[in-house]
């Protein structure tokens, strides 16, 4: 053993000897190079999803998230916790930009030409909650503010992973644009639930008033303010270029990322804010300034990224079980409210469709893990048992989740087809 | 009679039928979408206007009239259609545009709709399937007998520039402007069975030509002839193919009524038909019209010179005078007229929006505003 060890430590001992007569060379690097991590990362996610995609015709987003698992702190602890906070910001990247298309995509003139889809939303936002709360309260046996926080965590469908999977399978279609409409508007709801379970976290915890009221109202006004500045500044500058110019997408990009930054610096949650931003830039740009930029496929780096890192962050060590049957009943109420929610919303889609949207929006990952760290954040001194029940189910979604969405769009026939891609004919 | 074409149904002469074909384009960025398949079974609709039915790829719908008697029959069924189809379409979060071509769309990415002819079609044609993603106006003129439809199918051919000039609106193609008018027509034109009929004098001569053609193993049904204009025997019409999809019903309309009144003067007036020699030019003259739209110069080879299609139209405006006021048309001949005169017709409305916007996005949405709106 000791000799083992003395071998392992034999390249620091040569640096530093060899540092003692070369003037030039820097102290033994003791934490990899952002860029290096950055790079590393995105290779061993890209083989994997690559790997994967090829062998099983799986969603590359399956291996992106395996591929952070096995390499993360639970399992074979190559990404090591620090190595996960020092990738945090490029997962807040990721994230907030696919946050902020998620909220491009919420489309209120759509809902307001076609009653049945209010009705579906409200009844996937309702019955997903309550279905989830009453699980956690009477089959898990949680307290009602833990399991209310659950509830927001876990009832929205996951804006990221429904998003690339649309774009990877090349969708197209009504099962498609009504999953993309739902998410969006599944967030909306969920992030206003969550701003509140931030004040009974505090009420439960901190016995104070003070912070349950100031907490929630910092994030929502934060975010909202961060939001709305964001936009502004993205509307006024692209709005002096040309539709649809790099330039535009560079304004996009670019005010994304101030406003990742400015909600960091705040400590305002960076998928609120994004989405936030989202919102407003599709609500407000009445003469369509930013409406045909799209952002460009390099996005799809950093959500190998964000992937691999939600991936690590998964806490497969603490797994047992009985936390593994709970967040399974977890997820099999959350999908019968949302089937149930769909089907009975009616409206013009046939109900073979509007179940195949129900299984579209099942997708539950990247948000709902970012969303459970922030109340984890809160006290870190607290036990966060009870935050096992949502990161396992996000755990499950991660590999399911993606199959699931990409499944019912094969299912409608609105994703592109092997024989569609070749060109074959008959 | 041929099997396959079966007897030549009687209609009454000179009623009106009129088809559209129509894009589907997504509210968000206005680019084609799929959604026809879907849009079709969810429409509540009951078929008094005419028939809202799938066409080759997803991406397009066609519409078509009842038959009409007179133009302000199908302006009403034409508006109806159109009502019918913005509604459901905005449930879906589709809009509806006219014009002949998409201008940014990528062919690859279109879907061929379920069905065994379109499939057939797709087998038989490859990609040329998916670029024939293309808007057409298709105007059926009632013939009182099969005869009478040979003659007219010969007799409208040296007018096809006339149509195709009045209602060309597909100045781009792939996202740039293509310098013509009407660039649809160059997307037909890769079809084998593209181009005139040949010159045939009678019924007869064509159910031999037909008959010739099918045991030459290149044809199985009248279908199979895209012709740009030729008999419909099923309807008892000779139909107009040339037009590109106007950007308005209001359009559709005028163009119908030219139709109805030219047929009207030509079986009227018998006029000597020198179809032979007609066949010459009429690749040329097509392309004249396409790429110039109303400054093209056509070859007549009868009086063996050119002469400007502007002003060879406007002389049939007045030529059809008496016959479009017997049709109760005279309203929508001046209204083509207006165009012809200001020189504002489809392609140069959609060049007009693409220089003031700056990207095709926003006129594909210009365009969808302008076809639902009140007047159009």
């Amino acid at each position: 053993m000791d000799k083992l060890l003395a071998f392992l430590h034999l390249p620091r001992r040569l640096w530093e000897e060899a540092g003692e007569r070369l003037s030039f060379l820097p102290p033994f690097p003791t934490q990899v190079d952002s860029l290096a991590l950055f790079a590393l990362l995105l290779v061993a996610g890209l083989l994997a999803g690559e790997w994967l995609h090829a062998r099983l015709r799986w969603p590359r987003l399956i291996g992106y998230v395996l591929a952070g698992s096995l390499l993360g702190p639970s399992l074979l602890g190559w990404i090591s916790a620090d190595t996960l906070a020092q990738a945090r910001p490029i997962a807040d990247a990721a994230l907030g930009l696919l946050l902020l298309e998620a909220g491009r995509r919420l489309d209120l003139r759509w809902l307001a030409s076609n009653p049945a889809l209010l009705r579906g939303a409200l009844a996937d936002v309702v019955l997903s909650f309550f279905f989830i709360y009453f699980f956690a309260t009477a089959v898990v046996g949680m307290a009602p503010a833990w399991a209310a926080a659950t509830a927001a965590v876990t009832m929205a469908s996951a804006p990221a992973v429904v998003l690339l999977t649309v774009e990877e399978s090349r969708a197209q279609g009504q099962v498609t644009e009504r999953v993309v409409l739902y998410t969006a508007l599944g967030s909306a709801a969920a992030f206003i639930l969550f701003a509140a379970v931030l004040g009974i976290v505090h009420v439960e915890l901190s016995k104070g008033w003070l912070n349950a009221v100031a907490h929630p109202l910092w994030v929502v006004v934060g975010g909202t303010a961060i939001a709305w500045l964001a936009s502004r500044i993205a509307l006024a500058i692209a709005g002096r270029l040309p539709k649809r110019s790099l330039a535009q997408v560079f304004v996009l990009i670019a005010s994304a990322l101030f406003a990742v930054g400015v909600a960091r610096m705040l400590a305002v949650p960076v998928f609120l804010t994004l989405f936030l931003m989202g919102a407003l830039l599709a609500l407000r740009d009445e003469r369509q300034v930013l409406t045909y930029t799209a952002l460009p496929d390099a996005y799809w780096l950093l959500a190998i990224i964000l992937f691999v890192v939600v991936g690590a962050a998964l806490p497969w060590r603490e797994f047992t079980w009985i936390a593994g049957l709970q967040a399974l009943g977890l997820l099999g109420v959350r999908a019968l409210a949302k089937l149930a929610a769909l089907y009975w919303a009616g409206g013009e889609l046939a109900p073979a469709k509007r179940l195949l949207v129900g299984i579209g929006i099942q997708p539950l990952s990247a948000t709902a893990v970012f969303m459970a760290y922030e109340v984890a954040a809160l006290y870190p001194g607290v036990d966060r048992s009870a935050l096992l029940l949502p990161l396992f189910a996000a755990a499950i979604m991660e590999l399911a989740g993606p199959a699931l969405c990409r499944a019912a769009l094969v299912r409608a026939g609105e994703a592109e087809g092997r024989r569609q891609q070749t060109g074959e004919i008959g | 009679m041929s099997g396959e074409l079966g007897t030549f149904t009687h209609s009454e002469a000179l009623t009106l039928g009129v088809e559209l074909e129509l894009q589907l384009v997504s509210r968000r960025d206005y680019d084609l979408t799929r959604g026809a398949t879907d849009l079709l079974g969810t429409m509540d609709y009951d078929g008094r206007f005419g028939e809202i039915k799938l066409e080759i790829t997803e991406s397009m719908i066609e519409v078509s009239t009842l038959p009409q008697a007179r133009v302000a029959g199908i302006a009403s069924d034409l508006r109806g259609l159109r009502d019918t189809l913005v509604r459901h379409c905005a449930r879906n979060n589709i809009a509806v545009c006219g014009g002949g071509t998409h201008p940014f769309h990528r062919w690859a990415e279109r879907r061929i709709c379920p069905g065994e002819r379109f499939d057939q079609i797709y087998q038989r044609y490859g990609y040329l399937a998916k670029q024939f993603t293309v808007f057409g106006q298709h105007i059926h003129v009632g013939c009182a007998s099969a005869d009478d439809a040979i003659w007219l199918t010969q007799a409208l051919a040296e007018h096809v520039p006339a149509f195709i000039a009045l209602s060309a609106a597909s100045p781009f193609v792939d996202g740039v402007d293509t310098f013509f008018q009407s660039a649809r027509l160059n997307a037909v034109s890769a079809f084998p069975l593209s181009g005139q009929c040949p010159p045939l004098g009678s019924w007869p001569e064509f159910v031999a030509h037909f008959e010739f053609l099918r045991d030459c193993g290149i044809v199985r049904s009248i279908k199979d002839l895209y012709w740009d204009v030729r008999p419909k025997p099923e309807y008892g019409t000779v139909e107009i193919r040339v037009c590109d999809t106007p950007l308005d019903v209001n359009t559709a309309t005028a163009l119908a009524a030219l139709a109805q009144a030219l047929c009207r003067h030509l079986l009227r007036t018998r006029p000597l038909l020198h179809a032979e020699r007609w066949q010459h030019v009429a690749r040329y003259n097509k392309f004249q019209a396409c790429r110039y739209g109303m400054d093209a110069m056509l070859s007549d080879p009868v009086r063996r010179c050119q002469e400007p299609l502007r002003e060879r139209v406007l002389a049939l405006f007045d030529a059809l005078a008496e016959d479009a006021a017997a049709l109760d048309c005279t309203s929508w001949i001046d209204a083509l007229r207006a165009s012809v005169v200001d020189n504002d017709g489809g392609a140069s409305w959609l060049r007009g929006w693409a220089a003031a916007h700056g990207n095709l996005n926003d006129v594909v949405r210009e365009a969808a505003e302008r076809l639902a709106g009140a007047g159009g």
